[in-house]
């Protein structure tokens, strides 16, 4: 009697293999296609050997290459062992080769990302030390500035009652008609443009939920209109509309129209996702909003990784700051000559004088303008590299590299565009989609992730999901949408060219020159 | 204080967000379709009261076998429905009645063909329906006898109609009925209610408003009024069930009557509902205007009005007809129905039971049995909307080898073709269709692409080409090729009520025309409703034109089976008529059965469609069309893993078995739900290969009977009553229960096991008492399924990658014993894929076992072998289980090898963790095909 490797049951010699099924491990039948869970092994010689499910033990197709699952007359299987596990170990030799030169490539980015981190964080603690004095300088011209512009204000006041006085003197009489005409004209609501970003911004962040408010209602109703309006829709647009239904695409015009809206929420979010970034809470928040218009280029901080790479693959990680003017006073100097300047016109002020001396006004208004200006953006500095050095480059850092690049890919007619740490977008023609913010690292560094994209009409948020391999080169391949608006892609990059694979590769190969002795010669 | 602040925001976000989501993915467009108010015919013949007809019957003679006679008003005026008008075309109708075999009458009432002159059209009657054998079932009448019923003022006349049973029509007042001979109870009626109205077609007149309009369409009418009504009783009833498509229970509810709320009549439209709702007597995508009804007292009957045209039917609670004066038997308990439709003739016929098996059997013989499918497509189909490419076909058909669940079918939706034009294939996505599905076919698998009755109108499209240049299409009113919108964009229909067109068509689907294609791939018919975007209720506008100046409103719910018919007479074609087609059609009408398979359309993702689906498909199954099947996990939205889990549980034992989802979906092929989900439904999709046998054979016996494969209870109980309302379970065949979980986290399920049998559970064996309704505990493991005592159930227990490769495997008997310790079951095998069987090439055999004696008899009759051609097959039995079988027997003596074999306890499935505990005779090694015995020793 001999028992069921589950120990469930025993059968006997007879039963072995007698094509009827006793173990419900199957077990007892290692070789038929009796026990459902039955597992079958091909020696493949020439070949690596496999373990195949029973169900494929004489089913009429050749699984093994050596053709020992179809002993049952069924089907002649040919032995192709030999050509396939020739073709297996080239292309497993070739898979080592990258993997050696990878590992180097990856010790060596590992090597430079430790020195560009270090050069990082030894110029954040530098902007943070120029901060603290630059601080030191703005609050007591701050102080100053205030007292000044309270000083005018009250005299602007002053003049302002006693020519109103007089005015209202003049027109008390006839004008009642012209007012009831401007009363009129205010209580039209301004035009209703949502696509009017700075009107959101002014209003932002007490006012936003009543703009969301307005959006969906506005959403809304057009969904109403559309229910309506089928009556008058031409033949044509009915089709359109009623198809619509099913494919979740709007017809052109509408499908446009919930686009612009949902971008400009998106556009409100962003700004909302900055205000609670944290990093610039002592900052003016006007200054780094409306400062993004001038043109920002990559600072000299320690990234000399980026050179490696095409300047048209790297992105801007804070587009927001323009530091042109800090770098040309990046010296120690700068600082020591803002706070001579200040001293000097401190003591030549005098806050209290009236009426106001308003040459000296304006001179601290400057003054304190542009130290105040070079605060909030070193601070904005600060933020950048903080953020920078707040991300997860791998627990060796063999992401860094990575930091500040996009990869592109082009298929059919999208390009598709990852930026690390950042975005990944979807590029037909002008129009651009986001498939998803950077998230994080996934599966042990093995997956990139990308969520929150554009959301799908009908549907999810667009989200990415980026598979790592190893290659020499940084390259995106691969992108498909297994379901609609979740992205798969694959990104090569010498990061993942890990030395316990390649010992691993490297026995595997071992393994399988060892099974062919008689074909040694060849090799 | 920040909570404060930001939850009023987020509130806000999240009712804007609600709201948009409630509006963009707004479900059932209710105002967009007519309702019966809308409905002139509808309002009209709803409104009538009782003892509104006023016809009497004259002239009566037995001619061609048919008993005939006039319908004619005595007061020689007839209502003018639309307006007061004294003026008629003709004030008499022709009425004829035929008896066929197995108890059917049949009534026609029409237009007298001898005024054909003066009116301005013929009615339709639907053509290619009926069987053409149908006809010489036909008994020939001799006689009628006269008898006076109730003292009435004119002798009523009656016929025979079957053992036991006569017609009688009465003359004043207009009734038709069957009756009981001997106690001269009714069975069902015909008028009793007075209600029959038939509007006369009529010369159109200067200030007649014919028109029509619903939202912006509007419908010419240029006929005029000309619809039917009329109130049908079955007596003895306690429920009545059929006339699909409805998303509703089984047995129908009243709509109408007192103490009913407000209800629609149940409509026969075929519409494609944008997320139809799973409570609703709405009409949906297919019509068959079949009633049964069944009762305690008398069993079964059933009433079939063959008419194409729209309809709707009241289910009248009782009541209803309080005021009026009619006296009909009280001591009967009866349901009386109204019928109301738009067009066509009166073409009826009265199915007497009395059995339910006896009803779709009789109903069967009028419209035919469903087709036999080939053994593929009675496996698990894989279908989404859409398999994007060439390489995500071999993807995922390569994830099912990789995870070994075993599947027949890939499916591809309509993003495979060139632009929507249907036979073509997007060049970049499908650039090698044919190589494609030869390599699937290598690992014995099929493909299934769509192909729909709407054509792009483009001029550089071959099949518009064709169809313009040759008048195949349907015209609008004013006779010009009618031009709808459907996903091609603009779109023209091919009419397919035209036997030479619908040849044409099928010639598309020659290889040679139909380029990239394969014997492995087989046809999937969509939209064919039709489904017109912008068409009124999203259809075909009811004056268009179709061949012999039919208008649509008279056809329009046969317009796809005409479609669906054409497509399989063309896969018949293709392969010289020896492959058996398959195609799956959403739209339906009597005789579909005979085409293809069909499935419930677009479902949604939520456990009420779950639950809803399963009288759907009883329904369809006792109206004829038993190959069908719902989108397993519903078409919209997105299943939770478990509700998926348990729609694979119970799809499984439902004959048509394909997963498919909307593009809008996430991916959910059974792989992607983690390991102990991908192992459930792998259980469940194995679970229905195992049976396979079974539902072949079962397969065969509705092919030749016309009894569905899946049952209500109460069609195997038809005395227990507690089984007749029933539509949570459901019998395939005879010998399976099978009790589906309709609920999230359901920890146990209530179920009732009909009386007087013994059920055994299939998976552990457990013997439980019928006659009552138990709690059982269920596992996120299976669903509840039970195996009637009393019989014999085939399955093959070896997974395979599909049914091709399955064909040599040895078969497992399942035997559970009843009290006498005795049971019978069936076992049909044929070549699973050509009509050779029709030439006797199958095997078919009746296992029987009693006293410790399994027999096994053959049923092929021998005069179907002796045609010629044979089926052989090297089948063995493996494996024979024994359930509620006591016995100490160790060995079983074979006959006539006259060989002994084991008998040992085993498991009832093999899984790892089961029991042997079951009595199981190991390796009996007998050959299906042959005869011979095996006894317990």
């Amino acid at each position: 009697m001999i028992k069921c490797k589950d120990g469930s049951k025993t059968f006997t010699k007879s039963q072995f293999n007698d094509d009827f099924c006793d173990c419900f491990d199957g077990s007892d039948e290692p070789g038929t296609s009796a026990c459902p869970t039955g597992k079958f092994y091909c020696q493949n010689a020439g070949h690596s050997p496999v373990t195949i499910f029973s169900s494929r033990i004489n089913d009429g197709i050749c699984d093994c290459c050596d053709g020992s699952d179809e002993y049952g007359g069924q089907i002649r299987c040919k032995n192709t062992c030999w050509e396939a596990g020739k073709v297996a170990r080239d292309m497993l030799m070739k898979k080592i080769a990258t993997y050696q030169e990878g590992v180097a490539i990856r010790k060596r980015e590992i090597e430079q990302a430790k020195i560009s981190v270090a050069n990082d964080e030894a110029e954040l603690s530098k902007l943070k030390n120029e901060e603290k004095i630059l601080k030191g300088i703005v609050q007591p011209l701050k102080e100053h500035k205030e007292r000044i512009e309270k000083a005018v204000e009250k005299e602007r006041v002053q003049k302002e009652i006693v020519e109103k006085q007089k005015k209202e003197a003049e027109e008390s009489e006839s004008k009642q008609l012209k007012v009831e005409e401007k009363v009129d004209g205010v209580e039209q609501p301004p035009a209703n443009n949502n696509d009017d970003k700075s009107a959101i911004l002014d209003n932002f962040p007490s006012d936003q939920h009543d703009v969301k408010e307005e959006e969906a209602s506005k959403i809304e109703n057009k969904g109403e209109v559309a229910d309506k309006d089928i009556y008058s829709l031409s033949r044509e647009d009915l089709g359109r509309e009623i198809g619509s239904r099913w494919t979740g695409k709007k017809p052109e015009q509408q499908y446009h129209a919930v686009d612009d809206v949902k971008n400009d929420h998106e556009a409100s979010n962003n700004v909302h996702d900055e205000e609670n970034n944290g990093y610039d809470t002592e900052t003016d928040d006007d200054h780094q909003h409306y400062d993004d218009d001038t043109d920002e280029h990559m600072d000299d901080v320690g990234d000399e990784a980026n050179d490696e790479f095409d300047s048209s693959n790297t992105y801007e990680p804070d587009e927001e700051v323009d530091m042109s003017d800090m770098e040309i006073e990046s010296s120690p100097s700068w600082l020591e000559k803002i706070q001579r300047t200040v001293r000097n016109f401190m003591q030549a002020v005098n806050p209290f004088q009236t009426p106001v001396d308003t040459s000296e006004a304006e001179n601290i208004q400057k003054e304190y303008d542009e130290a105040s200006t070079k605060l909030s953006k070193l601070q904005s500095k600060i933020t950048r590299l903080t953020k920078k050095l707040g991300n997860d480059f791998g627990p060796e850092k063999e992401f860094y590299s990575l930091y500040g690049q996009c990869f592109e890919s082009k298929q059919n007619k999208y390009v598709y565009k990852v930026c690390a740490f950042k975005q990944a977008t979807q590029e037909e023609g002008y129009s651009t989609t986001r498939l998803g913010n950077w998230k994080k690292f996934d599966d042990s560094y093995n997956v990139m992730l990308f969520s929150n994209g554009d959301n799908c009409w009908n549907g999810p948020d667009r989200s990415l999901k980026v598979s790592l391999r190893c290659g020499l080169k940084v390259e995106l391949a691969d992108v498909d949408e297994p379901s609609r608006c979740e992205y798969a892609a694959t990104l090569t990059t010498p990061a993942l060219c890990l030395e316990g694979k390649l010992k691993e590769l490297e026995a595997e190969l071992e393994v399988l020159n060892s099974q062919l002795p008689e074909f040694h010669d060849e090799l | 204080m920040i909570s404060k602040s930001i939850r009023p925001l987020h509130y806000f976000l999240f009712l804007a967000l609600f709201l948009f989501h409630l509006n963009s993915v707004s479900s059932w467009k209710k105002e967009e379709f007519r309702n019966c108010n809308q409905t002139p015919f509808c309002k009209r013949a709803r409104s009538r009261k009782p003892q509104h007809c006023n016809l009497t019957i004259t002239d009566a003679i037995i001619k061609d076998g048919d008993f005939t006679s006039t319908l004619i008003n005595p007061l020689k005026s007839q209502e003018n429905p639309d307006q007061d008008s004294s003026d008629f075309v003709s004030n008499h109708l022709i009425l004829s009645l035929s008896v066929y075999q197995d108890g059917i009458l049949r009534l026609k009432i029409d237009e007298d063909p001898s005024e054909s002159q003066s009116q301005p059209k013929k009615r339709f009657q639907v053509p290619d329906v009926i069987l053409p054998e149908f006809e010489s079932k036909k008994l020939w009448l001799q006689r009628y006898g006269n008898e006076v019923i109730n003292g009435d003022s004119l002798p009523s006349y009656v016929v025979y109609l079957y053992d036991g049973y006569e017609a009688v029509v009465r003359s004043d007042p207009f009734e038709v009925f069957v009756r009981e001979q001997s106690s001269g109870k009714k069975v069902m009626s015909l008028n009793s209610h007075g209600l029959f109205d038939f509007e006369q077609l009529r010369v159109k007149k200067e200030g007649d408003d014919w028109e029509e309009r619903f939202r912006s369409h509007t419908d010419s009418r240029p006929y005029g009024p000309q619809s039917i009504s009329f109130d049908v009783s079955f007596y003895g009833a306690d429920f009545v069930y059929g006339i699909p498509e409805h998303a509703t229970s089984l047995a129908l509810k009243p709509t109408n009557g007192p103490g009913i709320e407000y209800s629609e009549p149940y409509r026969l439209f075929n519409l494609d509902v944008f997320e139809y709702l799973h409570e609703s007597p709405f009409g949906l995508y297919g019509s068959i205007p079949f009633m049964l009804s069944h009762g305690k007292t008398h069993g079964a009957s059933g009433f079939f009005w063959l008419n194409a045209a729209e309809m709707q039917i009241d289910v009248l609670g009782s009541g209803w007809d309080a005021e009026s004066s009619i006296a009909l038997p009280s001591n009967q308990k009866r349901i009386d129905t109204l019928w109301m439709s738009e067009a066509g003739i009166v073409d009826a016929f009265f199915f007497i039971g009395p059995k339910p098996k006896d009803v779709v059997k009789q109903y069967a013989s009028v419209t035919g049995t469903s087709a036999m499918p080939q053994l593929f497509a009675t496996g698990y189909h894989q279908c989404r909307w859409n398999y994007r490419d060439e390489e995500d076909v071999k993807n995922v058909d390569a994830k099912f080898d990789e995870y070994d669940i075993p599947y027949d079918v890939l499916w591809l939706d309509i993003e495979h073709t060139d632009g929507k034009r249907y036979f073509t294939w997007d060049k970049v996505l499908f650039p090698n269709p044919e190589e494609m599905q030869k390599d699937l076919a290598s690992r014995g698998r099929r493909m299934v692409t769509i192909v729909d009755p709407h054509i792009k109108r483009d001029d550089n499209y071959h099949i518009h080409k064709e169809a313009s240049k040759n008048g195949l299409y349907v015209k609008d009113a004013t006779g010009k090729d009618y031009d709808g919108w459907c996903w091609p964009g603009s779109s023209s229909y091919i009419d397919m009520v035209n036997p030479d067109i619908r040849s044409w068509w099928a010639d598309k689907l020659a290889y040679t025309e139909y380029v990239g294609s394969t014997p492995s791939l087989y046809i999937w018919n969509d939209m064919n409703e039709p489904s017109v975007f912008n068409g009124p209720e999203v259809t075909m506008p009811r004056d268009a034109l179709h061949y012999g100046n039919v208008e649509h409103r008279e056809l329009h719910n046969a317009y796809g089976y005409y479609f669906h018919m054409a497509t399989s007479d063309g896969l018949l074609k293709r392969e010289g008529g020896k492959d058996r087609p398959f195609v799956l059609s959403r739209a339906f009408f009597p005789g579909t059965q005979r085409y293809g398979t069909v499935w419930t359309g677009d479902n949604t993702a939520e456990w009420e469609q779950l639950r809803v689906s399963i009288p759907m498909i009883l329904t369809l199954g006792l109206t004829g069309i038993t190959f069908a099947g719902a989108d397993v996990g519903g078409f919209f939205g997105n299943p939770d893993t478990e509700l998926l889990v348990r729609w694979y549980q119970v799809a499984a034992y439902l004959p048509f078995f394909r997963g498919h989802a909307h593009h809008d979906t996430k991916r959910r092929e059974p792989w992607l739900f983690g390991e102990r989900n991908t192992e459930l439904m792998r259980d469940a999709i194995r679970v229905r290969y195992t049976l396979l046998p079974y539902f072949y054979t079962l397969f065969r016996e509705a092919n030749v009977s016309g009894v569905p494969v899946v049952r209500p209870l109460w069609m195997e109980f038809p005395n227990d009553e507690a089984t007749f309302n029933n539509d949570e379970a459901f019998v395939v065949g005879n010998g399976l229960l099978v009790q589906g979980v309709y609920t999230q986290h359901a920890k146990d399920v209530t179920i009732y096991l009909p009386k007087d049998q013994t059920w055994y559970d299939i998976r552990t064996g457990t013997a439980y008492k019928g006659g009552k309704t138990q709690k059982m505990e269920v596992t996120d493991a299976d669903i509840p399924v039970f195996q009637r005592s009393g019989t014999i159930i085939p399955r093959k227990d070896r997974f395979r990658r599909s049914t091709v490769q399955m064909e040599n495997d040895p078969y497992t008997l399942v035997i559970a014993v009843d009290n006498s310790g005795a049971a019978e079951g069936e076992l049909y095998i044929d070549d699973g894929k050509s009509y050779e069987f029709k030439q006797g090439a199958y095997i078919h055999r009746r296992f029987i076992f009693s006293n410790g004696k399994l027999t096994s008899v053959n049923l092929a009759t021998t005069s179907a072998s002796s045609l010629g051609t044979k089926f052989l097959s090297d089948c063995t039995i493996e494996r024979i289980i024994l359930l509620g079988y006591s016995s100490k027997s160790k060995s079983a003596r074979i006959e006539p090898s006259n060989h002994v074999t084991d008998v040992e306890l085993g498991p009832l499935q093999i899984r790892s963790g089961a029991r042997s505990s079951v009595l199981t005779i190991r390796k009996p090694n007998v050959r299906v095909s042959e005869d011979w015995t095996i006894q317990l020793l």
